[in-house]
């Protein structure tokens, strides 16, 4: 099995994606929480103040909103291109129990997806220390809640992660897997999560249980607890896992 | 025949209506070049892919050293098998999709290096693979076979935009990795080439077994004369022989 992560590395490292998206995470994390420093005095935000704990774990938590969709991109990439560019026959024929090669690329995903989030933190953690203080606001790592945001933004990441894997494996194809999540997670679910009759059953959707779950709760919804969002999120990624490893191991390579 | 080292039993597999291959059965003699020809969509891919584990049959068996590719502690070893040309990420270079392979499968990563010398590629070797020609990547896809060292070549049309000096080269070395007593089972439609390069033939057309034998005479004529497909004045003069 460590051969087979060994392998899944060198497959990540032998191309330049990583590293893209790797920035683009970082800069779109740093513009949310430019933004979210930059308006917060504004009347109609939607965010707490800084100057509370729940602002804060909200400032905090934007490093995973930034990472989680692009993380998921990522591990759903590193899957389809074994389609995409027919490496899925070579893959296999070194690996004939094709369950062990998903396996392996969850826990390196995983991986790369907890690493990313641990960046995204560093990330928001470099702007908002000087900016608050220049603010005359006290920031803190250590109270107000934020040790547990900062868990939960990396939990939330790496599921997000698991999520493409499984979600790639399952549609193995690459253009309809990246589309899709893009247009579910940055599209379809702000959309439906702003509708408040749909409130009741909107909260129970990844995206606003990955949100949960890092605390990005923003005041004009009502969100699940964050260890409740954890578990639901956990519980999509197992069922994508699921339907994609009997996919991967049932379906013919031709 | 001396011990088979590949042998298909009663393989069937239809896609959809579509009977790809029907109740395929012959062996593949240890240490022999065994030619498998056929018309385009005979069945010969995948014969090849369900033999390796990649498609599976409907019904019979496929084993090399007597198990089922899924079976094989560690297949790289036993079997090397190129498919197509094609299985390449772009951006990676040859030397880089090798490597991959080659921590998979637990070899040392100078195996890597070896194998491209031995396919001719050592030049190229840190080129992003998107660029090669498609010669290149036959020859890539016969370095990844090569990777374990195998005893048993899987090769599906391995000739196939290769240069003619291309072709003499791939021959030459199908022939010495045989004659260090490796069985290759290549796949192709270039008779002549079969002529020079195969001790025996399988010949399939529409999943169905037509001929095994060995290359003792005027393949192209036998070819014909079995597949019904061509010009060939000399089609009625062949009967095939019993197979296996």
């Amino acid at each position: 099995m460590l051969a087979l992560i060994q392998g899944e590395f060198a497959k990540l490292r032998s191309t330049r994606l990583w590293l893209w998206l790797l920035l683009a995470t970082m800069s779109l994390t740093a513009l949310f929480a430019s933004l979210n420093i930059a308006f917060n005095d504004d009347p109609d935000t939607l965010a707490p103040p800084l100057a509370t704990a729940a602002g804060q774990r909200l400032l905090f938590g934007t490093s995973a909103g930034g990472a989680q969709t692009l993380v998921a991109i990522l591990a759903a990439i590193g899957i389809t291109a074994e389609y995409r560019h027919r490496t899925a026959t070579t893959t296999f024929l070194a690996t004939p129990h094709r369950g062990r090669v998903v396996a392996a690329k969850l826990v390196s995903y995983g991986m790369v997806g907890a690493g990313y989030a641990v960046l995204c933190i560093a990330v928001v953690t470099a702007i908002a220390w000087p900016w608050l203080k220049a603010r005359g606001i006290e920031p803190t790592l250590t109270g107000n809640g934020i040790p547990a945001t900062f868990a939960g933004v990396v939990v939330a990441v790496t599921l997000f992660a698991l999520l493409g894997v499984g979600l790639g494996a399952l549609l193995r194809d690459q253009v309809a897997t990246v589309v899709g999540l893009l247009v579910y997670l940055f599209v379809a679910e702000p959309i439906v999560t702003r509708i408040p009759a749909l409130q009741d059953w909107s909260i129970f959707l990844p995206g606003p249980s990955a949100s949960a779950l890092s605390q990005i709760t923003l005041t004009d919804q009502d969100f699940l607890e964050p260890w409740q969002g954890g578990v639901l999120l956990a519980v999509y990624a197992l069922l994508a896992e699921v339907a994609g490893l009997w996919r991967t191991t049932r379906l013919d390579v031709t | 025949m001396t011990t088979a080292s590949i042998e298909v039993r009663e393989l069937t597999k239809s896609f959809g209506e579509v009977r790809a291959v029907d109740a395929l059965t012959f062996d593949v003699a240890a240490g022999t070049v065994t030619g498998f020809l056929g018309p385009n969509g005979a069945g010969k891919t995948t014969t090849l892919r369900m033999l390796l584990g990649l498609v599976r049959p409907d019904r019979g068996t496929a084993t090399i050293e007597g198990r089922s590719y899924r079976d094989l502690s560690a297949p790289t070893t036993v079997v090397g098998a190129a498919l197509d040309g094609t299985g390449f990420h772009p951006a990676r270079s040859g030397l880089a999709h090798l490597r991959v392979y080659c921590a998979v499968t637990g070899c040392p990563p100078q195996r890597a290096d070896e194998v491209l010398e031995l396919v001719g590629l050592s030049n190229a070797s840190r080129r992003k693979i998107g660029g090669y020609s498609l010669g290149m990547r036959q020859r890539l896809a016969l370095a990844v076979a090569l990777l374990g060292d195998p005893k048993v070549l899987v090769l599906d049309e391995p000739a196939n935009g290769l240069d003619p000096e291309g072709i003499v080269w791939m021959r030459r070395l199908l022939r010495d990795l045989a004659a260090e007593g490796r069985t290759v089972l290549v796949s192709s439609h270039v008779l002549t080439e079969m002529q020079h390069l195969a001790d025996e033939v399988v010949i399939i057309s529409a999943g169905r077994l037509l001929y095994q034998g060995p290359v003792d005479g005027d393949l192209e004529g036998l070819f014909f004369a079995l597949t019904s497909g061509s010009p060939s004045p000399v089609r009625a003069a062949w009967t095939p022989k019993e197979g296996v």
